[in-house]
């Protein structure tokens, strides 16, 4: 029954609401203000909704072609998050001093090409030992590294004023998104041979995605926007002469 | 094995703290006026009393007492989530996701009171989650309209 679930009900699921999330994003015009997650959707949507399912038919799931795509393009989309967590980063500092959002973009842009350069490396080294326990220590290692920058990014927005509360839940909705796949892995890499481990580092990735989905999905559709109001009067007469009316 | 014992305890870890913020922020959705005052009168909850004499007097906590009342609290307002005034007769997503985390703070205040942390802080969580349905089911009793009484007036005459 939990295979049947896993199989065929949690992906479509995520699926479901990939394309839900991305069409709302669109139609509501929320593409433009969220584009970096909405670029991470498209590649979550293009990588695990299309590509996987068409390696997977055309090769079946137990080919070697079909593991390599997976943890290959396992390893893109963490990535990807990556790029994604440092948009996060830029959002989070438009509220303090431009040099500081300078100091934190050097700092992401060598973290990142530092994690890029050591996976490309680590991968080619290892492309042809991949189905060992060498990628579920990498992968661990990838979505821990992306957790601590997760972390540090929840830590600055607390230090910033005044609360985005749109942000703070896209922060927590990723979080869950890599803690909870870090310690499976962590898990399965201490006891390999339990069931309950292989089990949970089944369906605790996808279960951990359909969390972030609705948690974002929450997010932009729940939480009220506070509107900053610039050059009023200048660029809006009718808005300025509505608020004059008000006040 | 080391650094592996750790990523677990630590993901672990910001995995439950994730979790609380995304349930906090829920949580502090700001309601147009208190509809949770009719629900508790009407229902005869007891959770903000509880509330009040931990966080106006510092009462001592009577566990066995204040676990029963916040049990009993829980099940008559996820009973109204359902029942009252929802046309669907279900849950939303942000009310099973509220429900899960009064469970996992429930549990936790039992573990509290084993090892004797203090469980205020924990107590204070749950009656924020009760409120919080308290004010989602009044907004919705509120809303629905029994000819020319609202169900809040309907539930209060009676």
């Amino acid at each position: 029954m939990v295979d049947w679930i896993g199989k065929y009900g949690l992906s479509p699921m995520i699926y479901l609401i990939e394309v839900g999330l991305l069409g709302f994003l669109i139609l509501r015009g929320h593409a433009r203000r969220l584009i970096s997650i909405l670029l991470y959707l498209a590649s979550l949507l293009a990588l695990d909704g299309i590509a996987r399912p068409y390696v997977w038919a055309r090769y079946g799931l137990s080919s070697r072609e079909y593991a390599y795509f997976f943890w290959v393009s396992d390893v893109a989309l963490t990535l990807a998050a990556f790029v994604l967590v440092c948009a996060l980063f830029r959002r989070a500092c438009q509220h303090l001093e431009k040099r500081m959002w300078h100091d934190v973009r050097r700092l992401l842009t060598l973290v990142f090409f530092l994690v890029l350069g050591i996976s490309y490396l680590v991968l080619s080294q290892n492309f042809k030992n991949l189905f060992s326990q060498f990628i579920i220590e990498f992968q661990q290692n990838l979505y821990f590294t992306c957790l601590v920058l997760i972390t540090l990014l929840y830590v600055l927005m607390q230090k910033v004023e005044p609360v985005d509360d749109e942000l703070t839940l896209l922060v927590s909705g990723m979080g869950i998104q890599f803690a909870g796949p870090a310690a499976s892995l962590a898990l399965l890499r201490l006891a390999p041979e339990e069931g309950i481990a292989r089990f949970l580092a089944t369906y605790v990735g996808p279960l951990c995605t359909l969390g972030m989905l609705l948690i974002w999905f929450y997010a932009v559709a729940q939480t009220p926007k506070s509107i900053a109001v610039h050059g009023l009067g200048r660029k809006d007469p009718e808005l300025a002469e509505a608020v004059a009316r008000e006040a | 094995m080391i650094v592996a014992s750790l990523i677990l305890i630590i993901s672990t870890g910001l995995f439950f703290f994730y979790f609380q913020v995304t349930c906090q922020r829920i949580l502090r959705r700001r309601f147009e006026r208190d509809y949770f005052l009719s629900i508790v009168n009407a229902n005869r909850l007891e959770f903000p009393a509880v509330r009040k004499a931990l966080e106006d007097f510092d009462a001592p906590v009577d566990y066995p007492r204040v676990r029963m009342t916040l049990k009993c609290d829980y099940l008559a307002l996820s009973y109204l989530l359902k029942n009252a005034a929802n046309v669907d007769q279900r849950y939303t997503r942000e009310e099973r996701l509220l429900m899960l985390y009064f469970r996992v703070v429930f549990f936790f205040l039992g573990l509290r009171h084993a090892l004797k942390l203090g469980e205020k802080s924990a107590i204070i969580n749950l009656t924020a989650i009760l409120q919080y349905f308290a004010n989602v089911v009044g907004k919705r009793v509120t809303t629905v309209r029994f000819g020319n009484l609202a169900a809040s007036d309907y539930l209060l005459s009676l």
